[in-house]
């Protein structure tokens, strides 16, 4: 068990976002969260990497509690995330981008970054060695010294996940990884994300492209008005009475039933 | 021939501005999180009165008193810039520049120990101590043919290009490092960078610690260099002309604020007969470079456009691409 | 002697919170820190010596004057430092607060190179006129003071909220491109706001001329600065707060000079800043938002 949300609630000035959500995710799988707009998807990515404090419930990740801690220390521990609406250091090359992830697996302070201590010389290459890897993971090899915010929108979005994976994480966020992406980049970044999968890492994501969510989740969370709907594999989802008229109901025409 | 062109009021110029180099650097280390700080030219009164008055009461030698004017603006840098973190913006702004007119007041009212507006004087010359030290090694300016004010006023000159070089060399290294793109990151987008792992706190605090360190260093060479120190030479206009020096220089690279303290300073030198407009002449410079160039003179793509210059000649690429950020 | 400093407390207080309306109208409307205000100010005080003192004219022309070149210098401000700021793609927020501390800097070494450095009298009969109440002395400047502060207040709460201008004011004020698309003409709603805000700092500039009998060119810097420390205190772009702010100010910095030490009198507005940014960044009378935090 990588995640384990209990009883999670945020209230925002008495509106309550989510009301005692809980599921669990397993080590490796990918976990999709999906529900209508305002279903409290994003805050529920918040609420994990604590950027919003929660109301109540508790979070543990790895076994160990991990509700109150700093966003920062949550990187630290093995979680890091995307957003919905893409957040890169624009004015940074892509490379940057990359190395600004490995924050956290490195150590270098003001001393040793002057002075170019043994230590840092080699933390540096390696850091150096492993965002080109991820680079060429995302498939952005040949675009370093671009500065991110002249690459295309897919690019940035798949720049978004290299600079997240750079923080060595057990656990990666994607919001919305597929928006706005057409037909050949959703499907890019389906192979992108099984890679992911393939090197260890659970991978929780947001979105609403049904198609590619039943084809990519192993398991599913429907959200609706903050509550958890339902659970299950895409199967037992799309089959669920209940999921097709609160959520799908409302979208006749989407391509899910 | 080398005695003309030493003419000491030159020799004063450049050292001048040397120290608004410094001082320029400390506001541009501050906003290189992201953090506008309008407090510098108080940390920089904090670090001349240290200096002083532990040179003229205690008799510390010059070097002790600087480093301790350096350290004891750093300690309020910390004890101010960690509450002040929670400010942002314009806010933070604010609350440096009543910071800066809270160390003024005092230096004006704390009358036994600061003098008052009068200041205070003999504090002991950077320049003559060297020259004293130098002389007692069997050094006579005659053999260079040179007279001892301009052997004083070199001296000092010297001393301050070899510091700043090392300034520049050491904030351009720490720019290209992790600690450098941690303050990048923090400035272009702070909920991103801490989503990356980056401790805001910290980072803030330090670059903000650094700016306090530089700005009292700056003060305290300052304060030897003039040899007398009062509460007006850290008001508002002291903090006004830092802030220029970053935003006519540009804000974006540690050259803008290097070139912005060089122009500054020698402009007004080579202006003295419109000196009493020189005040005005900033000002209109801030509106204007506001409406039309807010990066200042020099940023990203003027480096970048040097650099190609550089490289063309050279024909080397270290292929990092990280030299940007400088 | 406590009630007559009270009022003398009172009076300074007044004339803070007009300097403070101009403030808080401004960054209401704009969310701009207006650091040119306090110069805007200075300029007035410095009209109110040339009409009264140099040309010897009454003081209602003094105040219509100062209101005029205020209004005027409210324009330009908003035209040279402000407009073109406004919209621009990658501006920094700080953009505005820079060029109007350019601003700032321009005028008081304007006025600085015009009317040198000292203090100028502000000679007027009109200061002289005092009641004897008991043991307490009360200048009649100092009613008129008070009076005219509560005046522009009420004034400004009743046009903010009942007059069409005023509304369209507000709106601008919640959402630009909201109002405009509404059919407010924002470009003009600003350059009124600025105008407003600048002519009631050149009222308050004659007001201090007539209650201290001195004007100067550094007394801009201070003032606006004090201004800020208002604005801070009452809740950033609250009319209400920027009056009782203005209040507790001038009657703290009175307390200060009469029971303390006179030299920390303008340390008074400072640590005021630092204190209530630190504890309570929006305003004793701001509602808590998450605002400070930009």
């Amino acid at each position: 068990m990588v995640l384990e949300l209990k009883k999670i609630s945020k209230n925002f000035g008495g509106i309550s976002a989510l009301t005692d959500v809980s599921f669990t995710i397993n080590e490796g799988e990918i976990f999709g969260l999906i529900g209508p707009n305002g279903a409290g998807k994003t805050t529920m990515f918040n609420v994990i990497t604590n950027m919003f404090p929660l109301t109540s419930g508790e979070i543990s990740f790895l076994g160990e509690n991990i509700s109150g801690i700093k966003p920062h220390k949550i990187t630290d521990k093995g979680i890091c995330r995307t957003y919905q609406n893409i957040r890169l250091f624009s004015q940074m090359t892509v490379l940057e981008n990359v190395l600004v992830g490995g924050h956290s697996r490195s150590k270098s302070g003001v001393f040793s970054s002057v002075f170019r201590t043994k230590f840092q010389r080699k933390e540096e290459s390696v850091m150096l060695e492993n965002a080109k890897e991820l680079l060429e993971l995302v498939g952005l090899s040949g675009f370093e010294d671009v500065v991110a915010e002249n690459l295309a929108y897919g690019q940035q979005r798949r720049l978004e996940i290299a600079r997240a994976l750079s923080s060595s994480p057990k656990l990666l966020l994607l919001d919305e990884p597929a928006a706005g992406m057409n037909e050949t980049e959703t499907d890019d970044l389906f192979t992108l994300i099984k890679k992911v999968q393939k090197r260890g890492i659970t991978v929780l994501l947001i979105e609403h492209d049904m198609p590619f969510v039943m084809k990519l989740c192993d398991r599913i969370t429907v959200l609706n008005f903050g509550k958890k709907l339902a659970e299950g594999t895409p199967d037992e989802i799309q089959n669920n009475q209940e999921v097709i008229e609160a959520y799908l109901g409302t979208e006749e025409d989407d391509q899910i039933a | 021939m080398i005695g003309e062109i030493l003419n000491p009021y030159y020799l004063q110029v450049a050292s001048f501005v040397m120290i608004n180099i410094i001082l320029g650097i400390s506001i541009y280390i501050t906003l290189s999180s992201g953090q506008l700080s309008l407090g510098n030219a108080g940390f920089m009164g904090i670090g001349a009165y240290t200096s002083a008055l532990l040179t003229i009461h205690l008799g510390a030698p010059i070097i002790v008193g600087i480093i301790a004017g350096a350290l004891v603006a750093g300690i309020l840098g910390i004890l101010i810039g960690i509450p002040a973190l929670r400010l942002s913006g314009v806010y933070l702004a604010i609350a440096t520049l009543g910071f800066g007119e809270v160390i003024r007041v005092i230096f004006v009212n704390w009358e036994s120990v600061t003098k008052g507006s009068i200041g205070l004087a003999g504090v002991p010359h950077l320049g003559r101590e060297l020259f004293n030290a130098i002389s007692g090694m069997g050094f006579d300016p005659d053999m260079l043919g040179l007279k001892n004010n301009q052997v004083i006023y070199l001296l000092v000159l010297l001393l301050l290009l070899v510091i700043n070089i090392f300034l520049i060399w050491f904030f351009i290294r720490q720019n290209k490092s992790r600690v450098g793109r941690a303050f990048a990151a923090i400035k272009m987008d702070e909920k991103a960078a801490e989503s990356m792992g980056i401790n805001i706190t910290y980072y803030k605090v330090l670059s903000f610690t650094q700016g306090a360190i530089l700005a009292g260093f700056a003060g305290a060479i300052y304060a030897h260099v003039m040899g007398y120190v009062s509460p007006a030479d850290f008001a508002y206009h002291r903090a006004i002309e830092i802030l220029i020096f970053s935003v006519f220089g540009g804000s974006e690279v540690i050259w803008g604020a290097i070139f912005g303290a060089t122009f500054m300073t020698i402009l007004p030198e080579a202006l003295r007969f419109m000196s009493e407009y020189r005040y005005m002449i900033y000002g209109t410079i801030l509106v204007l470079m506001m409406a039309f160039r807010p990066q200042g003179i020099i940023d990203f793509s003027v480096l970048q456009w040097f650099k190609k210059g550089r490289k063309s000649k050279r024909g080397t690429d270290n292929g990092t691409g990280i030299e940007k950020n400088q | 002697m406590l009630l007559e400093q009270l009022i003398n407390g009172i009076t300074l207080g007044s004339i803070y919170a007009i300097v403070a309306l101009g403030f808080t109208l401004v960054f209401g409307v704009l969310g701009i820190i207006n650091m040119a205000h306090g110069e805007i100010f200075m300029v007035g005080a410095f009209v109110g010596v040339m009409v009264t003192s140099v040309l010897g004219l009454p003081l209602w022309v003094a105040f219509i004057a100062a209101i005029g070149v205020t209004a005027i210098l409210g324009y330009l401000l908003e035209r040279v430092a402000l407009r073109p700021l406004r919209g621009k793609q990658g501006v920094s927020h700080l953009a505005p607060l820079i060029s109007t501390i350019g601003i700032s800097i321009f005028l008081e070494n304007l006025s600085h190179h015009i009317f040198g450095a000292g203090n100028k009298p502000f000679r007027n009969s009109f200061a002289e006129i005092q009641f004897q109440l008991g043991s307490i002395t009360i200048y009649l400047v100092q009613i008129v003071i008070f009076i005219i502060s509560i005046a522009l207040m009420v004034a400004l709460s009743y046009w903010l909220s009942k007059t069409k201008a005023g509304k369209a004011l507000r709106a601008t004020a919640e959402n630009i491109e909201t109002a405009s698309i509404l059919g407010v003409n924002t470009k003009r709603t600003i350059t009124t706001t600025v105008i407003i805000a600048s002519a009631m700092g050149g009222i308050a500039g004659i007001l201090v001329g007539m209650a201290f009998n001195s004007v100067n060119p550094q007394m801009g810097l201070s003032m606006g600065l004090k201004g800020l420390a208002i604005i801070i205190l009452g809740g950033m772009g609250n009319v209400k707060g920027a009056m009782a702010g203005g209040l507790i100010l001038g009657i703290a910095e009175t307390i200060m000079v009469a029971y303390g030490d006179s030299g920390y009198r303008d340390a008074v507005a400072f640590i005021i800043i630092i204190f209530i940014l630190l504890l309570r960044p929006q305003g004793i009378f701001g509602k808590k938002t998450a605002e400070a935090g930009r």
